[in-house]
């Protein structure tokens, strides 16, 4: 198992690195001028140049990557001349020297992923504030999903061809079937304004809210009820209709068999002996489902004005502020590869023959 | 003996589906079992014996109906009973508790997330009413009496880190583990090569022997049964045949089907010309089996004549030094620690029109072998050369005129023929990819012919493959392989899946089509006597090594090499027919 997860990481890193390449690329190849879209139109040439040159833009593309991958990695090299492009600066990487020569030293720092060309501020620190807020989210989204896509798919496979079943699919296939963004603005209105007496929800709202009452900065958790249970529908069906379909094999198997031969009990024969076995493909399912939700639930997050990393994405895009579209970027990848990860770890605890 | 049946079906009748289309899979069957006694259930598949089973465990699928009859049961907890009148609850303390029961497919039947001593603690723990502690000796104790090697250390593996014979070994220990009076064993070795049935059977003989229990043994095996049962049942298509003694059934069978299902197995002690067909017993009428028998006998003369002419024909296939190494990756950086030696520097001959045969258990790298050959896995050193071509070493594009001169014929007809494709277009698509004959209407024309071959009708072209049994399915197969008029075939355990009797007509088609059309076989398989009735020469294999080879009568009557006489002796006879 060790030597399995080492192999899994090393190759996570590939993905990665391969990741960094092919954003570094496009993003800077796109046409369109950053330095200027900073200055707005009406600026200068000088002006221009001068931010060109301090972002770097006028170097070879191949000087440009090379710096790119040793701002990302976590040791670099740095040169002491204050005119180099890799001058070390406490404030922008804020790491610790491994060791120095006498021109140059080599720091072991976080990845650092630059600054917004509109805010001037770390895309580090903006992406972190955004990113609890979607964690938050997919956590809740597919909490939710799992809770009751796996009890109604349980369900639906124990009154199989039962009217409950059909009930059940029908519901699960109209829910995959209905886009996010529909259902996103239906229930917003429906619970958030029509029927907002009752519900006491509002139609959108951000995680931490800001009153007028001079609270200062506060958790609505009110406000993660609509778009987690939007966002939730979409996997809820999807696992529910894999949990049904895979228990349902599971309990035509030989080893099921065996286990009513002993005179187990149909709770015991359905629990022990094929809950474990049926969920395999609804821990694949989950997964990816978690990872894409990690990246930013766009629709809803606009919807509902949800402070999170695809809300962060889309405003930067409209501003062209590609920094935090490339940080973004990576940090989704970064999050895809140790779900994956996970969950390979995940089948090993599931299934012993895995574990290899 | 007590006289009352611990077991008594009365009139039984079980079928499926609904009304219009309901077909009757048990049929008025009644029988009675004794304590102590071993009754063997015989019939081909479908004929309702396993349907019976389960229904006296209560566990048929919702969709059967019990129409009508009786399972009166000598129980501990209810008395006499009706065990089709409990409900599920009542039928939960009888199950594992007081029948216990064994199935066919030790692979499956275990669960493969759970530990294997758990599987079974479970099951005393809830019938037994014993703790956690209790349970867990009383495991380690019936693992130590089904003969498992360290108890301990099976107790805490999972299903798959077991081979098919321990694992079947830990179903006995489950099944026996509340001591029950009556034990149904449904096929339970006929996954398992002959030298481990050999020892589960003699495992099953010794626990009823010590035990006292009744045993309910179903097979499809005549020689199984003739070792282990006391009383014989023959079942057809849900209908009892014939029951008796296992001394009279196999001494003095009065119906026909009984004595094809007897003689339709390939002899050991004399050739056949043809093995007769459990359909030829029906017509036979008042004929005995000898006399019936007699002119298909092959004298010694004519055998010795049959083998000069085949072992002086030219080499066909010739095999050198075959190598075929599976590296065993470990480690961060899947370093090869060493190699998996399936194939291990085999070499032989095979005449033209000659059959060789290739037998050894499983594992003993035979299928590799012959896939090796056709390099579908690609050997790792050694020579096959064919027609003087060294086709080991030649790139996929010249390897391809030679795949069509060679064709397989693999063990599973249900997995080995696409189920959306007709059968027609199955048989067709060979020929098309090797560009065989002008058009597709040509083609048709022979794709008929070769389905006629084959036993198949010319209407059948256009059905899908479920609509076919498997001993038609073969056929198909067969079919399939013969399109590219191939001069050579390797056969991969292609009766193994079917029945005996269906098993006897696709023996008897390949040695027609060989007649006909003069081929080259290589008959791989685990039966020794099927692999004896077809080869003219024998090979035996065990760990990717040849262990002994010759003319295939001559390797059976005096084996050389202790392997060889293990496999011999396992193989389950008919003793008591021989005395007819």
């Amino acid at each position: 198992m060790p030597a399995f997860i080492i192999r899994r990481l090393f190759y996570g890193l590939l993905v990665l690195w391969g990741v960094i390449t092919v954003v570094f690329f496009i993003f800077t190849i796109l046409p369109g001028d950053p330095a200027r879209m900073m200055l707005g139109q009406r600026a200068d040439q000088e002006a221009i140049e001068e931010i060109k040159k301090e972002l770097g833009l006028n170097r070879s593309i191949w000087v440009q990557y090379a710096l790119y991958l040793n701002d990302l990695s976590p040791i670099s090299y740095h040169s002491k001349a204050e005119s180099s492009a890799t001058y070390y600066v406490e404030s922008k990487y804020s790491g610790k020297t491994l060791f120095e020569t006498q021109s140059s030293l080599w720091v072991v720092k976080p990845p650092y992923l630059r600054r917004s060309y509109q805010s001037q501020k770390k895309v580090a620190s903006i992406l972190l504030e955004s990113l609890p807020e979607t964690a938050v989210l997919a956590v809740a989204a597919v909490a939710f999903a799992t809770l009751v896509g796996v009890l109604l798919g349980l369900l639906s496979a124990l009154f199989q061809d039962s009217f409950l079943d059909r009930s059940l699919l029908l519901i699960a296939t109209s829910g995959m079937a209905l886009p996010s963004f529909f259902v996103g603005v239906l229930a917003a209105w429906l619970f958030g304004h029509l029927w907002a007496d009752y519900t006491g929800l509002n139609m959108s709202g951000s995680l931490y809210e800001v009153d007028d009452l001079g609270r200062g900065e506060y958790i609505n958790w009110s406000n993660l009820v609509l778009p987690a249970i939007t966002l939730g529908v979409r996997p809820l069906s999807v696992i529910l209709q894999l949990s049904r379909n895979s228990l349902l094999e599971v309990l035509s198997m030989d080893y099921v068999r065996t286990a009513r031969a002993k005179g187990l009990s149909s709770r015991v024969v359905l629990f022990k002996h094929s809950l474990k076995n049926a969920m395999n493909p609804v821990v694949t399912a989950i997964s990816g489902m978690f990872a894409s939700l990690m990246a930013g639930a766009v629709f809803i997050e606009i919807i509902f004005s949800w402070k999170g990393i695809g809300w962060e994405i889309v405003n930067a895009l409209e501003k062209y502020d590609l920094p935090i579209v490339m940080g973004a970027v990576l940090i989704i990848a970064v999050i895809f590869v140790s779900i994956n990860i996970l969950v390979d770890i995940i089948y090993g605890v599931l299934d012993p023959r895995v574990r290899v | 003996m007590s006289n009352k049946a611990i077991l008594n079906i009365e009139n039984l009748s079980i079928s499926f589906g609904k009304k219009e289309e309901k077909q009757r899979v048990v049929d008025k069957l009644s029988f009675s079992i004794f304590p102590a006694k071993t009754l063997g259930i015989v019939g081909e598949s479908g004929s309702g014996k396993s349907i019976t089973s389960l229904c006296t465990m209560g566990l048929l699928h919702p969709s059967a109906i019990v129409e009508s009859g009786s399972i009166i049961f000598q129980s501990n907890q209810f008395h006499e009973t009706d065990l089709l009148s409990l409900n599920d609850r009542q039928m939960q303390k009888v199950r594992g508790k007081e029948i216990a029961m064994i199935f066919q497919e030790p692979m499956t039947s275990l669960n493969p997330v759970l530990k294997c001593g758990e599987q079974i603690a479970e099951a005393i723990r809830i019938h037994q009413k014993k703790n956690g502690k209790e349970a867990y000796k009383e495991v380690i104790r019936w693992f130590e009496e089904v003969k498992l090697p360290r108890p301990e250390e099976i107790y805490n593996s999972y299903p798959h880190q077991l081979s098919g014979g321990q694992k079947q070994r830990v179903m006995i220990a489950m099944a026996m583990c509340c001591e029950p009076q009556l034990l149904i064993a449904d096929e339970p070795t006929t996954a398992l090569d002959v030298t481990v049935q050999k020892q589960i059977l003699k495992l099953i003989k010794q626990l009823q022997e010590k035990h006292g229990m009744a045993v309910i043994f179903i097979t499809h095996d005549l020689g199984v049964v003739a070792e282990i049962a006391d009383e014989v049942l023959v079942m057809q298509a849900g209908k009892k045949v014939e029951s008796g003694s296992t001394q009279k059934i196999f001494t003095a069978a009065e119906h026909s089907y009984t004595k094809g299902l007897i003689a339709c197995r390939p002899p050991m002690d004399y050739r056949l010309k043809r093995l007769p067909t459990v359909s030829d017993f029906l017509q036979m009428g008042d004929q005995t089996v000898e006399e019936y028998l007699k002119p298909l006998k092959i004298s010694s003369k004519e055998r010795e004549q049959q083998l000069e002419k085949v072992l002086n024909e030219k080499t066909l296939l010739k095999v050198d030094n075959l190598k075929t190494h599976f590296p065993i990756k470990k480690g961060v950086f899947r370093k090869t620690v060493g190699y998996v030696k399936a194939v291990d520097g085999v070499s032989f001959e095979v005449q033209k029109g000659e059959a060789l045969g290739l037998v050894g258990e499983s594992g003993c790298g035979k299928t590799t072998l012959g896939r090796s050959i056709l390099n579908l896995i690609p050997p790792s050193s050694g020579e096959v050369i064919f027609e003087g071509t060294n086709i080991a070493s030649l790139n996929s594009e010249r390897l391809r005129k030679y795949r069509k001169e060679i064709q397989l014929i693999f063990q599973d007809p249900y997995s080995s023929l696409n189920p959306k494709m007709r059968i027609g277009a199955a048989i067709l698509e060979p020929m098309q990819v090797h560009k065989v004959e002008k058009n597709d209407k040509i083609r048709k024309e022979k794709v008929i012919e070769l389905m006629e071959t084959v036993g198949l009708k010319a209407d059948q072209f256009n059905r899908y493959p479920h609509e076919f049994s498997g001993g038609q399915r073969q056929r198909i197969c067969i079919a399939r392989a013969l399109a590219l008029s191939p001069k050579f075939i390797i056969c991969d355990e292609s009766v193994s899946a079917l029945d005996v009797s269906v098993q006897a007509q696709v023996l008897n088609l390949l040695n027609d089509l060989k007649t006909q059309f003069g081929f080259t076989y290589i008959f791989i398989s685990h039966d020794l006597s099927v692999v004896k009735y077809m080869s003219d020469r024998m090979i035996v294999m065990q760990n990717g090594k040849i262990v002994e080879s010759g003319i295939a009568e001559e390797v059976y009557e005096n084996p050389k090499q202790l392997y060889t006489q293990q496999l011999i002796e396992s193989i389950p006879t008919i003793k008591l027919a021989e005395k007819v």
